[in-house]
């Protein structure tokens, strides 16, 4: 074991001689910009992340940041439908976006070369986004098809959507991010364009920068492109607070299927709690890893599930700590759970070792490196950081964040949110009679 | 959610300012034939170090399917001083990664380490890579997952139709086939000594190409590397066989059914090329246009234009034996026999119109501009790549003189491509659905289609 330690200290601050630079500016209209500068690849990585997803929906209208996310590239006042795509790919770029409960996030990778044509594209679609009613109609149909894909064909998809709408009953986190079918089906025009002068305002966008570039040239581009652009009131605060779970749920999915399948969730607080660094090493003690207690317990040992994952989403407001498992076949999701409670007992009765928190430690700070590897990782952590955990350069305190937490705090944090009555269980029963003619 | 899956549709890819070239690499021979490669790359401090050993699921013999992927992950549970749960908890301990797995050409033992853990990282992997054991249990334990996981996959139709379609396009004699023979129990049929025995066949020095990229100092970790790879036998060199690329005398059509699906997923699939093909390059700019990007003619059509789905692309395969092209896709059930219309009407309008000079420097500009990021960027990208070379008998050049080959591709060149691939002829469509809903509407685009139930063990089909 000594062995062990002495490597252990010898990690306690990797990061310490690598801390990631950046280059912050606010323009007039509110827009905050970060820039880093990586000059390994002749390329960029431009990361527009605007504060409204799912969260920011009402019954009626869900999913319409996602939908929303999908019109920005249907056309504006100067790059018409599939100019974006087009100019964008014939200059050498390639783009994506994602929608999660929080947030909507543009990602362009593109050579440096496209630099300014990026500019000129992203402003034009934050100012004068178009609302054709044909292209709106198709485009439905597109997240009609990705929600079959992700969800209804899908058990992991399935058990998951049912299983947030179980756990929270009040907030908006209640709600899938593709949204409830019915509401895909029918939102309006109205509702589209209420969305975006809501969530598409500059001031509530940070613009993350990353690769070939220099401060100076972002600035200066987004000075001509995007500071022209008018602030906008912000979306209004979501004001419904989760109220306590009084006691565990329970809910089960029945559809054909080879095998069962497990998901858990307990109430945690938001990311930028307090008990969120010993939240991420909990996870990792729990299930990064092949030698983390539940990969062993149950894939291992037991031989229970194929895998395990598990653990707390970046959020604004409270949210949840998942375990999902796929359960072997001839075993039941029963025996699983027993497996599992009893682990999570033992963590919080017992609580761990200093050598085995290292480990957790040392796993969570490599994994950070991974995110360095590339400019848009780099832009992706530092747009996350901003958002989620308030500021970017906390990029450059998670070792020392983590190293605060002692094995006391893991104990206390364990038995603080795995309690039964803060526990929603979901299983997914394989009911491999035939099928229905109903099934859509 | 995201707005496209994100998908390596092709080695697509970088700069428009000029040539993208790999950054210095060393390679040298051992005495036992192992070949090893060293790339210093150190902006991040991060090491990736992969052991490829060439064969992969060509080395299997017929009746042992599914050997090279039991046998990789064996690798890494046990040797003579650790458990497999040993293994675990050292990896773990310095953060580091340890990954085996294999491919249709071979089998690798993968880690990443954080360079200041170096001197543990590679004593973890020497123990694995020259000393794994194979203990009994874990033998046991393994094929049972193994097992479990082929019926899992059975539980995805996105992940299910590609094992569908492999046991269909390649016959029962091509080694690309086997994936479709492996069953939940054949699998638990393999014995430990057969997995020692293909271990011993295929895990030796000739066959051995040791890659390491990323932040560390060549003249410390060189001679450590050769020692360990010293140590493996020199054994003998996989040899591919020789394999006829299959033909298609009619279409064929097969229909995987999945009672409870709400939307059909299909693969349209045509004959293709072997990796070293010279007709690569100009290929790959033709599916670019045709299918290898979000503004390519099919996700124009399929997506863009008609919400018929939330992606469709073409997929050109480039492994060692003449592979396929195949269109894939998937709608909701009722739009089955328009989606697959409209996916042949692109595929005709292809090779009757060709493309034209502003189509061909869009497809060049975005091959180039992505290729840095996509291959080049990252330490095991960079290994990636080498092992590639390697595998394949090719040079730098590949890499190195990229650019001017995408670059020197002629419009007629480029034309004369379409039309030689993206032909309507005797066309191989796999299908997976609602069967009793689809297949009297899909029965047309084949004279020979069959009907499987996903419910059957395994994924081959019935004899056409």
């Amino acid at each position: 074991m000594r062995r062990l330690l002495s490597l252990c200290a010898l990690l306690a601050y990797p990061l310490a001689a690598q801390d990631v630079k950046v280059t912050t500016h606010t323009l007039d209209n509110g827009m905050k910009i970060l820039i880093h500068e990586d000059h390994d690849v002749p390329n960029v990585a431009l990361y527009f992340f605007y504060k409204i997803g799912s969260r920011n929906e009402r019954p009626g209208t869900t999913g319409i940041s996602h939908f929303f996310e999908h019109m920005m590239f249907n056309g504006a006042k100067k790059f018409g439908p599939k100019e974006f795509d087009n100019m964008m790919e014939k200059n050498g770029g390639s783009n994506n976006a994602y929608t999660s409960r929080d947030v909507t996030v543009y990602t362009d990778w593109f050579p440096k070369s496209a630099l300014e044509l990026m500019f000129d594209m992203e402003s034009d679609r934050i100012r004068d986004l178009s609302f054709d009613p044909k292209i709106i109609q198709s485009e439905r149909g597109v997240v009609y098809s990705e929600r079959r894909t992700s969800v209804d064909n899908n058990p992991f998809g399935v058990l998951y959507e049912q299983l947030f709408a179980s756990a929270i009953i009040a907030h908006p986190y209640h709600w899938p991010v593709v949204g409830w079918a019915s509401d895909i089906e029918a939102w309006t025009m109205d509702d589209l364009k209420a969305h975006f002068k809501m969530g598409y305002a500059p001031n509530n966008c940070v613009m993350v920068a990353s690769g070939d570039v220099t401060p100076d040239e972002i600035i200066a581009l987004a000075k001509k492109y995007i500071e022209p652009i008018p602030r906008q009131a912000p979306p209004p605060e979501v004001r419904t607070k989760e109220p306590d779970q009084l006691g565990e749920r329970r809910i089960s999915v029945r559809r054909p299927a080879q095998l069962p399948m497990l998901m858990m969730a307990y109430h945690v607080p938001n990311t930028r709690d307090a008990d969120q660094p010993a939240l991420d090493l909990i996870e990792a003690l729990l299930t990064t890893g092949r030698s983390s207690r539940l990969y062993r317990r149950l894939v291992e040992k037991d031989q229970l599930v194929l895998n395990v994952g598990g653990g707390t989403q970046e959020s604004l407001d409270p949210s949840l700590f998942l375990f999902t498992m796929q359960v072997r076949s001839g075993k039941t999701s029963a025996e699983v759970e027993k497996a599992l409670y009893e682990e999570l007992d033992q963590l919080a009765s017992k609580g761990v070792t200093a050598e085995e928190l290292d480990k957790a430690r040392n796993q969570i700070l490599a994994q950070f490196y991974r995110g360095l590897k590339t400019i848009a990782g780099k832009a992706n952590l530092l747009g996350r950081y901003e958002v989620f955990n308030g500021s970017w350069d906390k990029v450059n305190s998670v070792a020392s964040e983590l190293d605060a937490v002692k094995p006391a705090d893991i104990q206390r944090v364990a038995a603080k949110y795995f309690q039964e009555k803060n526990r929603t269980v979901a299983t997914l029963i394989p009911d491999n009679a035939p099928a229905q003619e109903s099934s859509k | 959610m995201n707005r496209r899956l994100i998908v390596s549709l092709l080695l697509a890819a970088a700069c428009l300012q000029g040539q993208a070239k790999l950054p210095p690499f060393t390679k040298q021979t051992l005495p036992n034939g192992a070949t090893l490669i060293l790339l210093k790359k150190p902006d991040v401090p991060l090491v990736s170090v992969r052991a490829i050993f060439r064969g992969g699921v060509e080395a299997e013999s017929a009746n042992l399917s599914g050997i090279a992927a039991v046998t990789a992950e064996l690798v890494r549970r046990g040797t003579p001083t650790r458990t497999s749960d040993q293994v675990s908890l050292d990896v773990d301990s310095i953060g580091a990664t340890l990954l085996g797995g294999s491919d249709r050409q071979a089998s690798f033992l993968a880690t990443e380490y954080m360079a200041r853990t170096q001197d543990r990282a590679l004593e973890i992997f020497s123990d694995v890579l020259l000393h794994p054991s194979f203990p009994e249990p874990e033998v046991k334990k393994v094929l049972a997952q193994a097992a479990d996981r082929l019926r899992s996959i059975k539980d995805n139709p996105g992940a299910a139709i590609g094992r569908y379609f492999e046991a269909f396009y390649y016959p029962a004699s091509h080694p690309y086939h086997r994936s479709g023979s492996v069953t939940e129990e054949s699998l638990t049929r393999l014995t430990r000594d057969e997995i020692l025995a293909f271990h011993k066949k295929n895990y030796t020095g000739k066959n051995l190409i040791l890659i390491a990229a990323g932040d560390f100092d060549p003249a410390k970790l060189g001679p450590a590397l050769v020692k360990i790879v010293s140590e493996l036998p020199a054994g003998s060199e996989f040899q591919p066989a020789k394999v006829a690329a299959p033909k298609f005398d009619s279409a064929r059509l097969l229909l995987v059914d999945k009672p409870d699906a709400t939307q059909t997923y299909f693969r349209i699939a045509m004959p293709g090329i072997e990796r070293t093909s010279r007709d690569r390059v100009p290929l790959m700019v033709i599916n670019t246009l045709f299918g290898g990007r979000f503004t390519s003619m099919l996700n124009d059509a399929l997506r863009v234009n008609s919400g018929l789905t939330y992606g469709a692309g073409c997929v050109v395969e480039q492994d060692r034996h003449t592979g396929s092209i195949f269109i894939s896709t998937y709608t909701r059930t009722d739009t089955t026999q328009k989606a697959i219309d409209m996916a042949l009407e692109v595929l005709k309008k292809l090779s009757e119109q060709g493309i034209d000079a502003a189509q061909l420097a869009s497809a060049k500009a975005y091959i180039k501009g992505g290729f840095p990021t996509q291959r080049l960027e990252t330490a095991d990208q960079l290994a990636n790549v080498l092992g590639d070379l390697e595998l394949y008998g090719l040079n730098k050049g590949e890499i190195d003189d990229y650019f001017s080959r995408i670059d020197a591709v002629s419009l007629e060149e480029a034309n004369t491509i379409a039309r030689k691939y993206f032909r309507e002829v005797n066309l191989q469509f796999c299908l997976l659905g609602n069967a009793s809903k689809i297949q009297d509407s899909v029965r047309k685009y084949a004279p020979k289609m069959k009907v499987l139930a996903i419910k059957d063990a395994g994924f081959e089909p019935p004899a056409f």
